[in-house]
């Protein structure tokens, strides 16, 4: 442990090092530490044992995965991921998923991480949408979590920037609003009536206020490592599980429903840096 | 009874596993039309994808009959509110007024006088949050029925500490307002449809929707009420306000 604990922390300070002249890439917890120096929040603030234990995020380890999984020669093509373009070009990592969802020109839509990874499974490395590689989304041991943790941690402590450049950007980003605050079902519910307020409690948990970007940037910062579940968890999880809560049905991920909550919820932490990977309870 | 109430729910497992495989992945499908979603307005735009674009599982049954499709359908009260809290605009008299007179229509107070029911059953209602959660894991009212999830949002017992705060405090809600009938009748009210008296509020309309029954929401009242509910125990609220 101690060993595998060393080379991570070269990896990483090799990965920094490599990574200079994009100075804002930090450590989460470093991120997370100035978040709250610069800020009040009882959300930021909820969970000291998370704080503390954020260098030893298990999600890291996911990154790491990620990585080696990212350059692997694999699929019925046999081919990396290294040609997919995540928005900066081909085999761009660095940067790219404080700028998603964003318009991709190769299929005419607004896509989010998730969705683009499923596109250049399928298209260059040749997985089908059925294979396991793709079609398992969820758990700290899918492939998909996997890359996702991975591509996300060469994010953090950068400012979340979602171009709103192209027109469909700013439809997607405003039908994504409507849907926040849109009640419906049997308990009248929307996003918006847990995530206006500051500093209010559903039963024990602090809830984050999408009007306080400071805040916000931890409540979308995912894949984070969900304590109480022991899995590194996605933004499709986290969407997943709020309209469970909120009893209206299952949103399907990668539809234009998911991203348009997506592009809304990422341009309301315009600005903020991203914390990644995050620790959750 | 209980035979023929778990029939609904066989189907909607055998319903869910049919149709996970494929279709709970959008990304193959056909790219979204530029022209077309830039041409609506984002209200239009919204339920085009959820709807339109099956940006929702529409098709799964829902536990209290019907399907998914229906409980994304918004009715007035819904649609208005949301509106109002999109534009961060205050609510203005008219639409409070409309609303509150929506809710007026919707509440069927119980026959003769209203009694209050029992508030250890009220206790168990406020403290479950089961209930009418669907998709990946679907809440099935033949093993537990549904509860109010008071708690989620308000103080009760003053000794219970895991509660929110996204309601005010009800700690101490009997002692302080009395069992007149007139009480009675307006805690009924605000469980059946609390827009009647705070229009727009994020309080479920219980009543209105159904998700408790007639008895549950008088043993709910009997657990604010009842002067032997541990509701009415703490005098820690009291003693502050003095």
């Amino acid at each position: 442990m101690r060993i595998k604990n060393a080379v991570r922390a070269a990896g990483i300070a090799a990965f920094l090092s490599m990574a200079s002249h994009a100075a804002q890439v930090q450590p989460p917890e470093d991120v997370l530490g100035e978040l709250i120096e610069r800020n009040s929040s009882d959300y930021l603030t909820q969970s000291e044992q998370n704080i503390m234990m954020m260098p030893d995020n298990p999600a890291l380890w996911t990154a790491d995965e990620g990585e080696a999984l990212f350059r692997e020669e694999r699929g019925p093509n046999n081919t990396s991921l290294e040609t997919c373009d995540l928005g900066k070009g081909p085999g761009v990592v660095e940067g790219v998923y404080v700028e998603l969802p964003r318009y991709f020109e190769d299929t005419g839509r607004v896509m989010d991480l998730e969705s683009r990874l499923v596109y250049c499974m399928t298209s260059i490395q040749g997985f089908s949408p059925e294979d396991p590689e793709v079609k398992t989304r969820h758990g700290s041991d899918s492939d998909m979590m996997k890359l996702q943790t991975f591509i996300a941690s060469r994010s953090s402590g950068l400012p979340w920037n979602p171009p709103m450049d192209h027109p469909l950007e700013k439809a997607m980003r405003d039908a994504g609003e409507v849907m926040f605050y849109r009640r419906a079902g049997t308990s009248d519910f929307s996003c918006a009536t847990c995530h206006t307020n500051t500093s209010k409690r559903i039963r024990a948990s602090v809830l984050p206020n999408i009007n306080e970007p400071h805040e916000w940037t931890k409540a979308i910062s995912w894949p984070a490592f969900r304590v109480g579940q022991q899995n590194v968890r996605s933004s499709t999880h986290r969407i997943r599980g709020c309209y469970w809560q909120m009893r209206q049905p299952q949103i399907i991920p990668g539809s234009d429903a998911a991203i348009a909550l997506m592009s809304y919820w990422t341009d309301a932490a315009r600005g903020q840096p991203a914390i990644l990977p995050d620790k959750k309870r | 009874m209980t035979r023929n109430r778990k029939l609904p729910l066989l189907a909607l497992i055998a319903g869910a596993s049919l149709c996970a495989a494929p279709s709970l992945f959008a990304a193959e499908r056909p790219s979204s039309p530029v022209a077309a979603y830039t041409a609506m307005s984002p209200e239009e735009l919204a339920d085009y994808l959820i709807f339109e674009m099956e940006g929702f599982d529409l098709h799964a049954p829902t536990q209290e009959g019907g399907t998914a499709r229906d409980r994304l359908e918004q009715d007035r009260t819904q649609k208005v509110c949301s509106a109002i809290a999109r534009s961060g605009a205050a609510l203005d008299r008219p639409t409070a007024a409309k609303i509150s007179a929506l809710a007026e229509e919707s509440i069927q107070l119980p026959e003769g006088d209203i009694a209050l029911g029992d508030w250890k059953k009220g206790e168990q209602i406020a403290r479950s949050g089961y209930g009418y959660r669907m998709g990946h894991r679907v809440d099935d009212h033949t093993g537990e029925p549904p509860g109010g999830n008071c708690y989620a949002c308000h103080q009760l017992d003053p000794n219970e500490t895991a509660h929110g705060t996204v309601g005010p405090s009800l700690a101490g809600y009997g002692r302080l307002r009395g069992t007149s009938d007139a009480m009675l009748k307006h805690t009924y009210q605000i469980i059946y449809n609390a827009h009647l008296f705070f229009p727009c509020t994020t309080m479920p309309r219980f009543g209105h929707n159904g998700t408790l029954t007639q008895e549950q929401i008088r043993d709910v009242m009997a657990y604010l009420l009842d002067p032997e509910s541990p509701v009415n125990q703490e005098t820690e609220q009291t003693a502050q306000a003095d």
